[in-house]
């Protein structure tokens, strides 16, 4: 474990030596480990909000008076995209009438004769097909009449998906970019070092033992940025989320700690994978090459 | 480990011949002066054993490590036995000569404590312990040249390749440099030494190899620094 120790000491020194660059790279990638769950955060939200919203989406479709419940209901069922059909009574809607009004019994007895249509609730997978399952009950001509909340879901749906995929390509862009960041930062220190490092590939250091303090500067450096990352996101998370609360609050958000928490974890992770890779390139393509005889 | 060359050329790219056709024996435990003019193939030579140079024809053996064909780890492991003096020494200008030396058997994966005793050791031998704490461009040729020196015997090497090992010294401390690498030869190491020496090489008579653009011209058990006035 002595090899270990001299590239503790060794990865440290190099920081210090470069601090300036140190201190670069570290912001850096804090910016890019911010940016990347800032993003993962909005997607896991409106994915969220969508799921919510889809959980409470159904379309009423009113029936023609008369009309036989059970042939209706079995020709919205094989509608696609619908998962489940209710069948609603005359009966039963003046049954929830009542309850939502318990203290205007008399009103409905005024009522006389039953006159509310029967209906069908149907509840649909996703938010997204509304308009086709809409579209659909209107050409079964035992509907009358359909009922249904607009495309807001739907549209907040597409926003879903567009965000993630555009969070998707961010994301792989700001891992580059902070991957060639590193990348060049272990270089100017491989180059620093490469009277040292060409002695110790001649007294026999393994390929492996020289890249260590390296690798070591490398992940320290990264995992110091997405940590960074991780802590401010968490703070503005709160911050935001309380904000938002506030605003608007029947918002259906995520739970801010656990969520941020095991966001963070990746975040660290990915931050400290980054750096082992993009370091590991930039100390093995130079020793390959010092190893090489003329 | 027994040195083999065999048909060794080297060709410097285009058109420079730094060795041509170079067989050569050399058993372990052997002491050998490697004599001939500037530029004609004596780092080169040595550079072959150390695979800095890949040969352009024929083969060298060291022990049993055939250099043409050795993977990147198996060179690690090969070169952990050769101790070298280079030429230019080579010394790190921000280790201090402690650091210099010792770095040598870290780079061994040695524990800290043997790391500190060794170089203590080795650095008392070439009478620099005092200098232990001064960095190389504080230090005179001489002393340069003797922490090159304790580099490269401090992990007791198999094989000790030194290149003009006394090209800065006066004659006293020559001698006392060339008594330390002889002592290193006597406990079994094979010691291969370049030089332009010639008071050397006649006082402590060895077998001595001549090359002339990059061909061995003599190779005497007990020769001398030249034949007939000739190098
Ligand atoms: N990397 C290289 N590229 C091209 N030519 C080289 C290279 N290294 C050495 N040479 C040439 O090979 C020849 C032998 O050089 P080498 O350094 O082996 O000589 P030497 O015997 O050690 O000389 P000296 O006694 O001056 O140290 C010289 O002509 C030199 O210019
Ligand atoms: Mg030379």
């Amino acid at each position: 474990m002595g090899s270990f120790k001299y590239a503790l000491r060794d990865g440290t020194r190099l920081i210090l030596r470069h601090w300036g660059l140190a201190f670069l790279t570290v912001i850096t990638s804090m910016a890019v480990f911010y940016l990347i769950g800032a993003s993962v955060l909005l997607v896991l939200n409106t994915r969220h909000i969508v799921n919510v919203l889809e959980g409470e989406l159904s379309i009423q479709a009113y029936l023609a008076p008369n009309a036989d419940y059970d042939a209706a209901a079995r020709a919205v069922a094989s509608v696609n995209h619908v998962t489940r059909v209710v069948i609603i009574t005359q009966d039963m809607a003046l049954e929830r009438l009542r309850q939502r009004l318990p203290d205007r019994a008399d009103v409905l007895t005024l009522l006389g004769e039953n006159p509310l249509p029967s209906s069908l609730e149907v509840s649909i997978d996703r938010a997204d097909s509304v308009e086709s399952v809409v579209n659909a009950l209107a050409a079964i001509p035992l509907i009358n009449d359909i009922v249904y909340a607009g495309n807001l879901a739907e549209k907040l749906s597409k926003f879903s998906r567009f965000a993630g995929q555009f969070s998707l390509a961010m994301l792989f862009v700001a891992v580059t970019a902070s991957a060639v960041v590193l990348f060049n930062t272990i270089r100017i220190a491989v180059y620093s070092k490469e009277e040292e490092i060409g002695i110790m590939l001649m007294v026999g250091a393994t390929p492996t033992f020289v890249a260590m303090p390296f690798v070591l500067q490398g992940i320290i450096l990264g995992g110091v940025g997405s940590l960074g990352a991780s802590v401010f996101l968490a703070l503005s998370y709160n911050g935001i989320i309380t904000r938002l609360k506030d605003l608007i609050p029947f918002l259906p958000l995520l739970d801010r700690s656990t969520v941020v928490f095991e966001l963070g974890v990746i975040l660290v992770g990915a931050g400290a994978t980054v750096s082992l890779i993009a370091s590991l390139v930039a100390v093995e393509t130079f020793t390959r090459r010092a190893m090489k005889p003329l | 480990m027994d040195i083999r060359f065999s048909g060794v050329s080297k060709i410097f790219y285009p058109d420079i011949t730094a060795l041509e056709d170079v067989y050569l024996e050399i058993p372990k435990g052997e002491f050998v002066y490697l004599v001939g003019p500037t530029g004609s193939g004596k780092t080169t030579l040595l550079r072959c054993i150390t695979r800095e140079v890949a040969p352009t024809r024929g083969q060298i053996t060291v022990g049993s490590f055939s250099l043409r064909k050795i993977s990147r780890v198996d060179l690690s492991i090969f070169r952990r036995d050769i101790g070298i003096i280079f030429q230019d020494f080579c010394l790190l200008p921000h280790l201090n000569v402690f650091e210099n030396v010792a770095f040598v058997l870290e780079v061994l994966g040695a524990p800290p404590r043997e790391v500190k005793e060794r170089t203590g050791e080795i650095l008392d031998q070439v009478n620099l312990w005092r200098r232990r704490n001064l960095y190389p461009p504080q230090l005179s040729g001489g002393e340069q040249q003797r922490v090159a020196v304790a580099r490269a015997i401090v992990n007791s090497p198999s094989v000790l390749l030194a290149d003009e090992p006394t090209g800065n010294l006066d004659l006293h401390t020559a001698e006392e440099i060339m008594q330390l690498i002889m002592s290193i030869n006597a406990l079994g190491t094979t010691v291969i030494m370049a030089t332009h020496n010639q008071y050397l090489v006649d006082a402590f008579r060895q077998r001595v190899i001549g090359i002339r653009a990059g061909r061995v011209v003599r190779d005497e058990k007990r020769g001398r620094y030249s034949l007939d006035g000739e190098l």
